[in-house]
């Protein structure tokens, strides 16, 4: 088997990485064909509603990453000297440009969001340790970060003596300017006492409820409150909302790839200003590079397949065979989902549990009450039965109602639960529909989650 | 153990030239834990599989380059055509249906490998096995816990880490991250290389001990190697955990990334309380999977997986079971590795005495043509040995035995790590570099001819690494 040229960066297509990605001509577009094609390979019958949870590889791009690891098993020696190091560099420029980035230095290429948090606390958690910081300095979050996250600030934070301010979010919200009052005024009074806030960590888009978060005047916020360094957890953002990390002005910035941007699992980007204090940002796993800054240390971190970080070119080709590029699917899937959650809304006589200019690529849907969906517990139990029985992939986020008579209705009762419709090039209006009638249909059977309790 | 019926067998390749093949298994219970049989030994198989032929085995490693002598299994390992297939099975699983992959697959499947290790190494419980990507991780698992040690008052500053001057350049720099930066002291024992006997590495690692006790200082960590990388040489370690225990040193870390398929793996035996192996380098699985086996006591504090995911305080086994969404299929195909390596003579313990009396003759084939000598007696070899260079090649810094290793890949078609040892004062015409030559079951007696032959050539024609550019 020859090398692929591409690996040696010599192609036509990457002979110059610093250069803007080009949106291809309509000539080659890709044809819903094609796109049927690419994803052949996810579960017929299922409607994959869920692509915010775990995202999604073409087949072409498999195809690209198995050449990779075979030229890998092929001659590893070979492959670690000569074409590893380069191969990433790679990656990481397209997606310093992707980013609008100023230093390829910035970007390092990590598994995931979960490692990037990782990274980003362990540096706080040796702040504690080596007095920088003191017991009692604070670390800010939103309620409803992702709970790996909230785990890791445990682990960090917490143990390391720092305390925790969580702002609480509301949902179903109407604007923006809820969120950002909600954290201004959260931020104020986490301050009280003089309490120094030592590290901000703000999702882009929340996980669960989906939001877009106002991320670019929560940073303003931080700044003017005097937190220390902010890190934006945008796991889901790169291939869903535009991403300019001079316009969000956070210290580190982390999306997944494989979320909204077709790489295979896993791989993530953790973008770390360029700073004095960038400089001691480490990977926990430390290996041959340890001390050469954070890029370098995470493209070695012992034996393993890289694989998934070196098709990054591959992908930008893919994304530009639709029309707008990345730009012009992440428009496109935004007003599809949008379109099709106000569809379920109605149908079900419930709302969207935000305004639609809050929507990445994924809507939260009001389910109807009847089916009493009323503890996490709940909701996860009806998503399997959703998958079990009617071949729905969907989650479900239960919502406590704070106020009876305030929170959102269905009917005269209030809403407890939404469902995260995800849109990808793949979906189909039928999904949705078969999503609808799922939930027709447990409605019209008196169907509620106590039932399934009972099993 | 799931049964596997191979029902045919396709190799082909597709127009983009890749080598896939398909092996048409029936699980009948794979996907259901409950149903599922653990058994560890494959050989009690109801069908039990005749042994692998000489055709089928070139078959499965004929994603080799044919045209490299690949004598440096120990770098990276390997992984048979076979195994591989298994792997885009599990892969192509996830991508089908992520969300019922990693609610309902994923952990079941975990655990079954972690069971196979576990009856593999001979460990007490399940819940002493977590799988990791590597040695690198599994160290820094340990390493971490050292850190919060300091920094929580359990250990004081200026106690001490104890490893081998040879420990791995990975692992050196994970005790500078967590251990050094926390506070505490390093020392490294130095011992002999070439080495004659298991005793002159015992009585350094002695006499270190004690004077670090007679200093007044606390060992809190010894990191042991089972077979250090450079040079490779398998470390008498049951006699080292037990000089430890003696001296009241606190935790024991074996870093035998080497160790699985190439030595005895006993964690009774042994007796260290923290032990990590990759699986990828003399085990047959794909790129990458290593267990960190953490002995049950009471006395030992709880490790973590430094990414920190929903399992966070459920035990390292859990925490690593999740670590955020990434491909784990490397994790998966142990149990099928197991199956493979059955079908081998003696299954692991086969291969294993082959390997080693395989490298070892080869090896004495060299010296005998280069008039060298080998760095360690045989018994100190498992599968791959130290053998000299000849001293006229000039090998007189790390670089050059880079350079010269660089050279041999471009130039000769072969792929072998380059030792480079210095020099002791008044050596006369010293051997300053080693070849480590590994034997994995894919090689032939070719690719020892090919380096031989190679080496011959530069002696002949005067080459030294000075000639070699930057």
């Amino acid at each position: 088997m020859d090398e692929d040229p591409r690996a040696n960066g010599e192609s036509n297509d990457h002979s110059n990485p610093s250069k803007k990605p080009k949106i291809s001509s309509s000539l080659s577009l890709i044809t819903q064909l094609q796109i049927q094609q690419e994803f052949a390979h996810h579960q017929d019958g299922v409607a994959r509603i869920n692509n915010g949870s775990f995202g999604s590889c073409p087949a072409s791009i498999l195809a690209a990453q198995r050449r990779w690891q075979l030229q890998f098993l092929r001659q590893p020696d070979s492959f670690f000297f000569n074409y590893l190091q380069k191969s990433i560099l790679h990656s990481r420029t397209i997606i310093k440009n992707l980013i609008n980035a100023h230093h390829v230095e910035e970007v390092s290429l990590v598994d995931n969001a979960t490692t990037a948090a990782a990274i980003v606390l362990q540096h706080i958690g040796w702040g504690f340790a080596e007095g920088q910081f003191h017991k009692g300095d604070a670390v800010v979050m939103l309620h409803c970060a992702f709970q790996a996250v909230k785990k890791s600030i445990q682990a960090y934070v917490t143990r390391a003596g720092g305390s925790v301010i969580q702002v609480e979010l509301p949902f179903p919200v109407r604007s923006k300017d809820q969120i950002i009052a909600e954290f201004q005024r959260a931020l104020v009074i986490g301050k009280a006492n003089g309490r120094k806030v030592r590290l901000a960590i703000i999702d882009h888009i929340t996980s669960m409820p989906s939001l877009i978060i106002p991320v670019r005047e929560l940073v303003c916020i931080c700044r003017e409150e005097g937190v220390d360094q902010v890190f934006v957890d945008a796991a889901h953002a790169v291939g869903s909302v535009h991403v300019d990390v001079q316009e969000i002005g956070a210290d580190f910035y982390v999306s997944n790839l494989h979320k909204w941007f077709f790489c295979p699992p896993s791989v993530a980007f953790l973008y770390c200003r360029k700073s004095p204090l960038s400089l001691n940002l480490h990977h926990p796993v430390v290996s041959h590079e340890y001390g050469n800054g954070l890029a370098v240390e995470s493209s070695w971190i012992g034996t393993r397949d890289y694989s998934s970080q070196l098709v990054v070119p591959e992908v930008l080709d893919f994304v530009n065979r639709f029309e707008g590029g990345i730009d012009g699917i992440s428009k496109r899937n935004h007003d599809a989902v949008v379109d099709m959650g106000e569809m379920l809304a109605k149908a079900w006589g419930t709302v969207l549990g935000s305004p639609p200019d809050m929507c990445p690529s994924m809507a939260m849907v009001g389910l109807p009450a009847s089916l009493g969906i009323s503890s996490d517990d709940d909701a996860l139990k009806i998503r399997t039965h959703l998958r079990d029985h009617f071949q729905v992939e969907v989650p479900i986020h239960h919502q406590a109602p704070k106020d009876s008579k305030v929170g959102a209705r269905n009917g005269n009762n209030c809403i407890t639960a939404y469902a995260r419709i995800s849109h990808q090039v793949y979906n189909k209006v039928d999904d949705y529909i078969k999503f609808r009638e799922a939930i027709n249909q447990l409605v019209h059977d008196g169907f509620t989650c106590k039932v399934l309790s009972q099993k | 153990m799931s049964h596997f019926t191979k029902q045919g067998l396709s190799p082909f390749k597709t127009k983009r030239g890749f080598l896939n093949l398909h092996y048409r298994f029936s699980f009948p219970c794979i996907f259901s834990p409950s149903k599922r049989g653990i058994d560890t030994h494959a050989s009690h198989h109801l069908d039990r599989k005749p042994l692998i032929s000489d055709a089928e085995l070139r078959f499965e490693f004929a994603h080799h380059d044919p045209a490299v002598a690949r004598v440096n299994n120990g770098s990276f390992g390997s992984c048979p055509a076979s195994i591989i297939a298994a792997q885009q099975r599990w892969q192509l699983q996830v991508l089908r249906q992520p969300d019922d992959f990693y609610l309902n697959r994923l952990r079941p499947g975990i655990l079954h490998t972690r069971t196979v290790i576990k009856g593999l190494i001979n460990a007490g419980d399940v819940d002493e096995i977590s799988i990791v990507d590597n040695a690198t991780a599994a160290a820094a698992i340990v390493l971490q816990q050292a850190g919060w040690a300091f920094a929580e008052g359990r250990f004081n500053q200026g106690d001490a880490a104890v490893m081998l001057c040879h420990a791995y350049g990975a692992v050196k720099k994970s005790v500078e991250a967590y251990f050094s930066r926390a506070g505490g002291r390093v020392i490294e024992v130095q011992y002999p290389f070439p080495v004659s006997s298991k005793y002159e590495i015992i009585s350094e690692f002695q006499k270190v001990l004690e004077k670090v006790r007679s200093d007044g200082h606390k060992v809190r960590l010894a990191l042991i190697d089972h077979i250090t990388s450079m040079p490779r040489v398998v470390i008498p370690i049951k006699e080292l955990v037990e000089i430890c225990r003696n001296e009241d040193v606190d935790q024991i870390f074996v870093d035998a990334a080497h160790a699985m398929g190439c030595t005895k793996v006993d964690m009774q035996e042994i007796g260290a309380d923290y032990y990590t192996s990759n699986l990828h380098k003399c085990f047959f699985c794909p790129p990458s999977v290593s267990f960190l086996y953490c002995r049950k006591s009471e006395t030992l504090p709880d490790l973590h997986h430094p990414m920190v995911s929903h399992g966070y305080g459920n035990g390292l086994p859990i925490e690593s079971s999740w670590i955020g969404t990434r491909d784990y299929s490397a994790q998966l195909v142990v149990p099928e590795v197991v199956e493979f390596v059955s079908r081998f003579e003696g299954g692991i313990e086969g291969i294993r005495k082959r390997n080693h009396e395989k490298v070892v003759e080869m090896g004495q084939m060299l010296v005998k043509a280069w008039g060298t000598n080998l760095g360690s007696p045989p018994e100190m070899c498992s599968s791959m040995a130290m053998v000299g260079l000849p001293a006229c090649l000039g090998i007189s810094s790390d670089w050059d035995g880079l350079k010269l290793r660089t050279h041999l890949r471009e130039c000769f078609g072969i792929e072998v790590h380059i030792y480079y040892r210095e020099p002791e004062d008044g050596e006369v015409n010293p051997v300053t570099g080693y070849a480590r030559i590994s034997h994995q079951v894919y090689n032939t007696i070719d690719d020892y001819c090919k380096l031989r032959d190679a080496v011959n050539k530069l002696v002949n024609d005067g080459f030294t690494c000075a000639l070699l550019s930057i």
